[in-house]
């Protein structure tokens, strides 16, 4: 007669079932996350190679004057809203560090093809960068809950991006290309450390050493 | 003049004056110089400089810098955490992926100077921390230790986050050693360290870096001593030596055994050319004549014929066939058995050849022939004898085992009563010579000299000393018929002297005087297909009379009914039996051998004529016994 146990019963079942539903994504993006920082993790290190190697071909006096220009000027990919350090890193919503990282790979993905290396690593950056677009859209779809609020991300003038790297590949110059294997490796560098800390973040354990 | 004097001396003053303020001279400070800037942990750093002279004032130093975007000025704020001529940045200040225009200003009283600018992204210039709580403890592994090593990152560097990730590298050496072994570790913080020196003190160091920065510095120090797990060098040592000598001795031990095969293996012996029977020694004494007797085959017959004629037919074969076999095999006398030969055992080719056929029978004088018909085995006894014409001969160059049991099928001999006996007076011996079948046995050397006779007159010179000898072989096994053992006596050989006793002089020589058995051997086959034999040379009659004693049996006597007598073995000695088929005189002869006489005419004595055999050995044959024909008298 009395419906509550019923109830009671019922309910405990439904939030079981929405507790595995709930926890199914999360699952599956801890995985993915562990994909894409990994595959960031390589183009940094493929990043850091071609840089090293141009820099290696150049003369010691060549290297100083680089150095020094290049520093002066600055990589056009430094976003506004893009945290600058580990305080604002942690306190930026997941989203918006997904947001970003999207951007930044993205914008990369046509400048990537004019790298020069002396091995053949350029013609595989570009099709790495666009594999790991994908994962971290998946990564965005599958963290969907607040994606609307940062739609303004996507939104930034991309075109804006891609013709400044456009003009600085354009002519062969060496203080060119060295400032676009020095971006490139920064913002491999950033999506990176954005990645593992939104990782980080979402994962269920305390303790997360990577 | 005065005046002078004075302006003179002020000007000398200022001019000594002017030197000495010259010599410690005050300047602008020298420019500084930037020398490096460090981050331990991606969120904060630190620049040091170099100061420049500083121009003999007090001068200040102050660092500005400009972050990238942005045209504002900032200045550091803590010059005291990093130590003398540093500027320590802190979060706040801090931004990571920025560009920063870092400059420092000397200043003093005179004026200032400023220091080439340094352009700086602290993404660039992480260098962390060495790794901390280095710990190393021994670990056993049955017996076999190993080192495991485990460490905290530097505090500041948060890796639990994942803003910063590090990788470490481990180096160990032995306390006294120089170079250090380098072992990359990766992200874990645990490490292990196998392959140990017993007894010996390890030194172990860490560092890190991260991914995209410097490494950092060396660890302190950790030392740690592995114990002793090998017990002792020095018995390991003792321990292998002894091993290794046993297993040297015991290889030289086989080598020894081995040591006539390894030398046939590694230097075989040639083989130098060899004739049977030639003797080298004797040979080279000189003795040709020696030398080459022993190339003389003994048995070669050749040499020994006076007449050169070969024996064109070695034997004849006969064959019985099987049924007669079988129904005297079924006789289920007593004394049947007894003198049953074991023609059961006999196999299948009858008597082609072998030496079953125990007794040949042969005429010794010329002209007498002793018809007798002797079978090969004793399947044939009845029959064949019965339409045989022919006297069989047999050189009997081999011998089958005798022993085996088996009928030695010899061809018989046979050789027909000598139709000439008539006309000797009566006395014939039948002359009975065996080839004994020996093992070496021998063709006979020896014709009968009665061959040689005139026909017709029939004289048995070598009367007595022929024997008839049956051999009736071992036939023990195969007997069928339940005999007692007694009974096989008879069927051991029978030695066989006979003489008609018509003679005197043939009595002399009745048997049971034992004599040396004289061996008939053909000689040849005469027009009528008939064997003329001679008896064998006495050299072998040592060597039968030997076995005479044993395999054969005697014979009592010949009664009236022209039957043949035998005695067991053991009668022979002394005539005495217990096996009832000793009753020779008391049955009808069943189980003597019968012996018919041939009625035939007697032709010369080299004509054997085969009689029929009245009563076939019925019950049972002296078994291969051969069956001969009395003489007729």
């Amino acid at each position: 007669m009395d419906p509550g146990p019923a109830v009671k019963r019922a309910t405990l079942l439904l939030s079981a079932v929405c507790l595995s539903v709930c926890s199914q994504p999360i699952t599956d993006s801890q995985r993915l996350f562990s994909i894409a920082v990994s595959r960031v993790q390589h183009l940094h290190l493929l990043a850091q190679r071609l840089f090293s190697d141009f820099e290696s071909s150049l003369q010691t006096e060549e290297q100083r004057q680089l150095s020094k220009i290049f520093l002066q000027d600055h990589c056009n990919s430094d976003i506004n809203i893009s945290p600058l350090d580990k305080h604002g890193t942690q306190n930026s919503p997941v989203q918006k560090l997904l947001s970003i990282c999207y951007v930044l790979v993205e914008s990369w993905e046509l400048p990537s093809r004019s790298l020069s290396g002396s091995s053949a690593p350029r013609n595989q950056i570009s099709p790495k960068l666009a594999e790991l677009k994908t994962g971290i859209l998946l990564l965005i779809r599958a963290n969907q809950n607040v994606a609307e609020i940062y739609e303004d991300t996507l939104s930034l003038p991309l075109g804006e991006y891609i013709d400044y790297y456009h003009g600085l590949g354009a002519d062969g110059s060496l203080r060119r290309t060295y400032e676009l294997l020095a971006c490139f490796k920064k913002d491999m560098h950033k999506v990176e450390t954005y990645l593992t800390v939104a990782k980080c973040r979402l994962s269920p354990e305390t303790n997360c050493i990577l | 003049m005065m005046k002078n004097d004075g302006g003179v001396r002020v000007f000398w003053l200022l001019l000594l004056f002017l030197l000495y303020t010259r010599g410690k001279s005050f300047s602008v400070p020298g420019k500084p110089t930037l020398t490096r800037c460090r981050s331990p942990e991606k969120e904060t750093f630190t620049c040091w400089w170099e100061p420049g002279s500083d121009g003999g004032l007090p001068t200040t130093y102050k660092l500005y810098y400009r972050k990238e975007g942005s045209e504002k000025e900032y200045q550091c704020t803590d010059y005291h955490t990093g130590g003398k001529n540093s500027c320590f940045f802190n979060k706040n200040d801090t931004s990571i992926w920025v560009n920063y225009n870092i400059t420092v200003v000397a200043t003093n009283a005179l004026g200032q100077a400023l220091s080439d600018p340094l352009n700086i992204d602290v993404y660039f210039i992480v260098e962390p921390n060495p790794p901390e709580n280095l710990n190393v403890t021994i670990q056993n592994d049955k017996g076999w230790p190993f080192l495991r090593a485990s460490w905290d990152p530097p505090t500041k560097a948060d890796t639990r986050s994942g803003w910063i990730t590090l990788i470490y590298e481990l180096r160990i050496k032995l306390e006294e050693e120089d170079e250090w072994e380098i072992h990359h570790v990766g992200q874990q913080k645990v490490f292990n360290i196998f392959g140990l020196q017993s007894g010996g003190t390890y030194v172990i160091q860490i560092r890190c870096k991260p991914d995209h920065g410097f490494w950092s510095e060396w660890s302190d120090d950790v030392q740690v001593v592995v114990p002793n797990y090998f017990p002792n060098k020095r018995s390991a040592w003792v321990l292998l030596m002894v091993f290794s000598g046993m297993v040297f001795l015991i290889l030289s031990w086989l080598l020894h055994l081995n040591s006539r095969n390894l030398k046939h293996c590694i230097l075989p012996p040639v083989p130098g050319p060899k004739i049977k029977g030639f003797d080298q020694k004797l040979h080279k004494s000189g003795k040709s004549v020696d030398a080459f007797k022993s190339l003389e085959v003994p048995d070669f017959p050749h040499h020994t014929f006076s007449k050169s004629e070969d024996f064109l037919v070695e034997y004849i074969e006969v064959y019985v066939p099987e049924e007669q076999e079988l129904m005297l095999e079924k006789s289920n006398n007593l004394h049947n058995g007894c003198l049953k030969s074991e023609s059961s055992v006999s196999d299948c080719d009858s008597g082609r050849g072998s030496c079953d056929s125990h007794t040949l029978l042969l005429d010794k004088s010329g002209h007498q022939t002793n018809t007798q018909d002797s079978q090969t085995d004793e399947q044939k006894h009845g029959e064949a004898l019965q339409g045989e014409n022919l006297a069989y001969t047999h050189q009997d160059m081999v011998s089958p085992d005798m022993s085996a049991g088996r009928v030695k099928t010899w061809p018989s001999v046979f050789s027909p009563l000598p139709q000439n006996r008539s006309t000797v007076d009566q006395t014939s011996s039948i002359e009975i010579a065996k080839q004994h079948c020996l093992s070496d046995s021998l063709l006979p050397s020896d014709f009968l000299t009665p061959y040689h006779s005139p026909p017709g007159h029939c004289t048995r010179e070598h009367l007595g000393s022929n024997y008839w000898e049956f051999d009736f072989g071992n036939k023990q096994p195969h007997l069928t018929q339940p005999q007692t053992e007694a009974c096989h006596q008879i069927q051991a050989h029978s030695e066989i002297n006979i003489n008609t006793g018509v003679k005197a002089e043939p009595a002399a020589h009745k048997f049971p005087t034992p004599r040396s058995n004289e061996y008939v051997e053909v000689q040849r086959i005469n027009e009528e297909d008939s064997v003329v034999l001679r008896p064998v040379a006495s050299n072998y009659d040592k060597l039968f009379e030997m076995q005479q004693g044993e395999d054969y049996s005697r014979v009592k006597g010949v009664d009236s009914d022209n039957v043949l007598l035998l005695l067991q073995k053991e009668a022979m000695e002394e005539e005495m039996n217990m096996c009832p088929c000793e009753q020779l005189t008391d049955t009808t002869g069943a189980h003597y051998t019968r012996f018919a006489r041939s009625p035939e005419k007697p032709t010369a004595c080299t004509h054997p004529t085969p009689q029929p055999l009245e009563e076939r050995v019925v019950n049972g044959y002296v078994d291969t016994a051969t069956m001969f024909t009395m003489p007729p008298y």
